[in-house]
């Protein structure tokens, strides 16, 4: 089983989010983690996932590099600043 | 301008001259501006023809095939279209009517997501949201299809875009994409793989000719001596008749083509994905090969079966810069022309009924190098595949990794409003046919002169067969001996139909097909239990193959 994060840079259009899950899905990749902000400028969603599979991560990267909308995608070290965030929401409530 | 009027001239300046389609309620300004347009309009009888129809126009062109559909029930219709087109890599932009947007999202009469539903089967969709984007969509709905490894793409058009008055305003953006040549690392270590290897096997597939590769792939060939085998979209990359070309591999492949795949010391793969109706089981394949794969498609490298060397990018260039002659391989190809000889076809089959294989052979033998074959789906498919010649892969039709029963009578509507001259031949099956029969209207609307031979064995063959090999003869839902009289549903429909029964008479019903000026129908008589061989089992690896005659001493023990 191989876990890893990607972070990924697509342009703000009609189901840009749902192609991504789309394909993370059908490839057989389990989300266990979604964040997604659009940019400063209003015209990109900034997603990070954190997803497991049997399969090789190349795998579901080759896939997403491949839409249209998508401008960058990146293996990352899970970004702790979301976890964090969660962190502080549960401590407001 | 109305939005409608935006889109058909966008169109226009695509160069697009055939659609395909069926109107309805919300694609009905579209249709209104088509009256003025010079676009010619094909009227099928069930949207899934007119994908299907523009899927065999793009295959036998090059070209991107266009379909349109109303919202609802015509678009989805459309949908088993644009996942044939989508699993076989062909360039197609498909157009759907929507309801108006104030209705988008309360369940109105004839909505439906259409955008959502095909997500998995397009490369990429758009929803208009203005008409002022619709020339900008367009243009980049064809630059898509097109590009790269091509795929079909869907516009949504909401019927109150499609009305909206707007200024006509499009400055085209230069943007023609060259593709990537490969790196010249990948080159050099290819080559050293090359020149090191005693027994290498190129493996052909449906790439090279969507490249537009078939000149520099066959000097590769005739420089490098490899022997080649095909995938089923791989055919007539090589000429089928070609002395290296060693036949189609994978489940019904030729003996020579699976054993030298399965010794090779080396696997060419160009623009081939390791299908598993081409690999038979994975790990078994091809155990003793290094692997060099040249794909556009980066993603396809290493998916399925690692490749040691992968050349990303043009194949064009990529086959240009592999082009070298080879000192070590003679001793090898000899061996695999001699294996060619030695398992040749037999066509002397037992009996005195038409024997398909040998009906092909005759049929292929007879309509030239400028025919085009669209089959359906099942034993004829393979069939055809097996024993029809090919001199480039867009002569041969065939719904290769969705495998779509009713494909081959549209597609081939689409390769003859392409082609009115060439001999277009439709080789269905009498399960297939009744899925996309309602085109025969079509054929006679447009008079168009594709000949149709259907072989009738009373039964889904294929899933027969498999019940037969693999399911201890335990024969479910496979009886179809309640046929009608298809000869008269052609007449009905105004084709000329005529039934062949016995083998005599098939050199007289070719002579009959061929003659005849428009389109016509032959209904050909096979028997019931006629298979196709060789085979190799689900789940089997390609050296295990059946042969007729082996499966035949097993029943006898």
């Amino acid at each position: 089983m191989t876990k890893f994060t990607l972070q990924l840079r697509v342009k703000q259009s009609e189901g840009a989010l749902v192609r991504i899950l789309g394909v993370t899905r059908r490839r057989r990749f389990d989300l266990l983690h979604l964040t997604a902000d659009t940019s400063e400028d209003g015209h990109f969603l900034d997603v990070q996932m954190t997803v497991q599979a049997d399969r090789a991560e190349n795998t579901l990267v080759r896939q997403i590099e491949k839409l249209e909308d998508v401008s960058q995608v990146e293996v990352v070290e899970p970004d702790d600043s979301a976890s964090e965030r969660r962190a502080a929401r549960s401590t407001a409530r | 301008m109305k939005g409608a009027e935006f889109l058909v001239k966008a169109l226009e300046h695509e160069g697009v001259e055939l659609i395909f389609g069926y109107p309805g309620g919300a694609i009905m300004p579209v249709y209104d501006a088509l009256l003025d347009s010079k676009i010619r309009h094909i009227l099928v009888r069930h949207e899934q023809a007119a994908a299907l129809a523009a899927d065999g126009y793009a295959r036998a062109t090059g070209k991107v095939g266009v379909c349109m559909a109303t919202s609802g029930p015509g678009a989805t219709n459309l949908v088993t279209g644009i996942a044939n087109a989508y699993m076989d890599s062909v360039p197609m932009v498909a157009i759907t009517g929507q309801v108006a947007t104030s209705l988008m999202g309360t369940d109105a009469f004839q909505e439906v997501d259409i955008f959502g539903i095909t997500m998995p089967v397009v490369k990429h969709s758009f929803l208009a949201k203005t008409a002022a984007e619709l020339p900008r969509i367009v243009h980049e709905a064809f630059r898509i299809a097109r590009s790269g490894r091509p795929g079909p793409v869907l516009i949504d058009l909401p019927k109150d875009i499609a009305n909206t008055v707007a200024e006509y305003e499009f400055h085209e953006d230069d943007t023609s994409e060259e593709i990537a040549e490969p790196s010249k690392e990948s080159i050099t270590r290819a080559l050293a793989l090359m020149r090191e290897s005693r027994n290498p096997v190129v493996y052909a597939g449906g790439g090279i000719g969507m490249a537009n590769a078939l000149e520099e792939f066959r000097a590769f060939i005739e420089t490098t001596r490899i022997p080649v085998v095909a995938t089923l979209k791989g055919l007539g990359a090589l000429p089928t008749t070609h002395e290296f070309a060693l036949g189609m591999m994978g489940m019904h492949g030729t003996k020579t083509a699976n054993h030298a795949v399965q010794i090779c010391d080396l696997l060419i793969c160009v623009g081939a994905r390791f299908d598993d109706r081409a690999t038979g089981r994975l790990n078994a394949f091809a155990p003793n090969a290094k692997v060099i794969h040249l794909d556009v498609d980066r993603a396809e490298i290493s998916k399925l079966r690692r490749a040691d060397v992968p050349v990303i990018g043009d194949l064009r260039h990529a086959l240009k810069a592999l082009t070298c002659k080879l000192a070590n391989i003679e001793p090898w190809r000899r061996e695999c022309s001699a294996s060619k000889e030695t398992h040749a076809w037999d066509y002397a089959a037992p009996g005195t009924e038409v024997y398909a294989p040998g009906f092909l052979k005759e049929l292929s033998d007879r309509a030239g190098d400028d025919s085009i074959v669209a089959c359906d789906v099942g034993q004829h498919q393979m069939w055809v595949a097996q024993h029809f010649h090919f001199n480039r892969p867009s002569q041969h039709l065939s719904s290769g990794g969705l495998g779509t029963m009713g494909y081959g009578l549209p597609a081939a509507i689409g390769a003859q409003l392409a082609f009115p001259n060439a001999t277009v031949i439709n080789v269905s099956g009498d399960g297939s046919i009744m899925m996309n029969l309602q085109e025969l209207a079509t054929l006679r609307r447009y008079d168009l002169p594709v000949k149709i031979v259907l072989f009738d064995n009373r039964a889904l063959g294929m899933v027969r067969q498999w019940q037969e090999l693999f399911h201890d003869k335990r024969y479910s839902e496979v009886d179809l001996s309640d046929n009608p009289d298809f000869c008269r549903v052609a007449e009905s429909m105004g084709i000329p139909a005529f039934r062949v029964e016995d083998r005599a008479d098939v050199s007289g019903a070719i002579d009959r097909l061929l003659a005849e000026p428009g389109p016509v129908l032959a209904h050909v008589l096979i028997h019931q239990e006629a298979n196709v061989w060789p085979i190799v089992g689900p789940g089997r690896s390609n050296s295990e193959m059946m042969h007729q005659h082996e499966v035949a001493r097993e029943v006898a023990r």
